[in-house]
């Protein structure tokens, strides 16, 4: 195979950036436009100051040529995310997230800092709950089975950053276990 | 490591000797043993190659003895901590130590090939964990390094750390190379920032 290695297993994370950018966020626009159709669909009219649906991927376009305010999704702000850490810190399973809500917390924050109340304490705030969510998935590696592996509300990301060896892993539990797939005659 | 004739793993896995008894004279093969024997005598015990073992052993021309890689030593010492023990000894360097394993199993009958199965599930399970961990470990020391332009001098980690990572058989290889690539690009991302790309 041509592709490296790496890339054959999982998408890169810079693709689920892409893929998420396509959700929908909220804007105060600042500028009016007339609705318009692009490729993935029609959006607008943009009428200041009433808010308007958008991606994310026209939402960050606007916002770096300073057209709109990013309205912060209702999951991406202290309080909730402080509700979620303690969820994750302290109950054994996974806690809900928004499936995307690394990227779409990545990107929003990267390029609306000054949209957020306190960008600082959300950033800490996501790195903490990456942080426990990790450990409780590497606590999933020494339950790994060779036919099925449960890990509810995992997220997109962690989803692709662990792809690649946990799927290898429970290959090679298939290889190793004996009859776990019907005896193959080698002679 | 699977069954599939164009799979290099199952070649590499192959390629272990294993010592036969064989049960029949055969003319004309001394060369395989390597020595200045023109025959092969009944009851000569002979290292063939296990692509080689397969046959006669199906065949009924020789029996085969359980090879040192997985020796009782080798068995109560993994048993006892499976992350102490050097696969990659057993195997020779980047051989495939479950690979072979698991041949042997298929050549085992039903008690012996459960029980071969056993050690091997036992101590993959064993040592993943810390496989994984070290690699993740490795792929952050890697990304920091990187980015600060500082070249890889930070490395080694404690000693024991070290003997493991050098005791990793083939298989284990190229999970750690797996978790350090995917473990890396993700780490990246969550690092980099954004505002140079989309302006």
């Amino acid at each position: 195979m041509a592709l490296p290695a790496p890339l054959r297993a999982s998408v890169t994370p810079t693709e689920l950036e892409l893929i998420a950018s396509e959700q929908l966020v909220e804007i105060v626009p600042l500028v009016a436009m007339e609705r318009t159709a692009f490729i993935s669909g029609a959006y607008g009219p943009l009428r200041p100051p009433s808010k308007c649906k958008v991606p994310i991927w026209m939402a960050t376009n606007l916002k770096l040529k300073k057209k709109c305010r990013i309205v912060p999704p209702d999951w991406l702000n202290v309080e909730f995310l402080e509700e979620r850490l303690v969820q994750e810190t302290t109950g054994e399973s996974f806690s809900e997230m928004p499936f995307r809500f690394a990227e779409v917390a990545k990107v929003l924050i990267d390029t609306a800092p000054d949209d957020f109340p306190n960008p600082d304490k959300i950033r800490s705030l996501l790195k903490d709950i990456r942080e426990a969510r990790q450990a409780k998935s590497r606590e999933g590696l020494s339950k790994l089975d060779h036919s099925e592996l449960s890990l509810p509300n995992l997220c997109s990301m962690e989803i692709n950053e662990i792809r690649p060896f946990f799927i290898r892993a429970m290959g090679v539990l298939i290889d190793i276990i004996k009859d776990a797939q019907p005896q193959q005659d080698i002679a | 490591m699977e069954d599939d004739y164009y799979s290099i793993d199952s070649i590499l896995a192959e390629n272990q000797k294993i010592q036969c008894t064989f049960k029949v004279s055969v003319p004309d093969m001394g060369h395989l043993d390597g020595g200045n024997e023109r025959d092969i005598k009944a009851q000569s015990k002979v290292q063939v190659p296990l692509w080689m073992a397969y046959i006669l052993i199906y065949s009924d021309y020789a029996d085969f003895t359980i090879p040192t890689s997985f020796s009782a030593r080798v068995r109560s010492a993994l048993n006892a901590e499976p992350r102490s023990v050097r696969l990659s000894n057993l195997v020779g360097q980047g051989g495939m130590w479950y690979g072979f394993g698991r041949m042997i199993m298929h050549l085992l009958n039903d008690d012996a090939a459960k029980e071969m199965s056993d050690l091997l599930v036992k101590t993959f399970r064993g040592r993943l964990p810390e496989v994984i961990d070290q690699a993740q470990h490795f792929a952050s020391i890697h990304a920091s390094t990187a980015d600060s332009g500082v070249g890889g001098g930070a490395l080694g980690g404690d000693h024991a750390a070290m003997a493991f990572r050098e005791g990793l058989d083939g298989t284990e290889r190229e999970l750690f190379a797996l978790t350090q690539a995917s473990t890396r690009s993700t780490k990246r991302w969550y690092e980099a920032s954004d505002r140079g790309r989309r302006s």
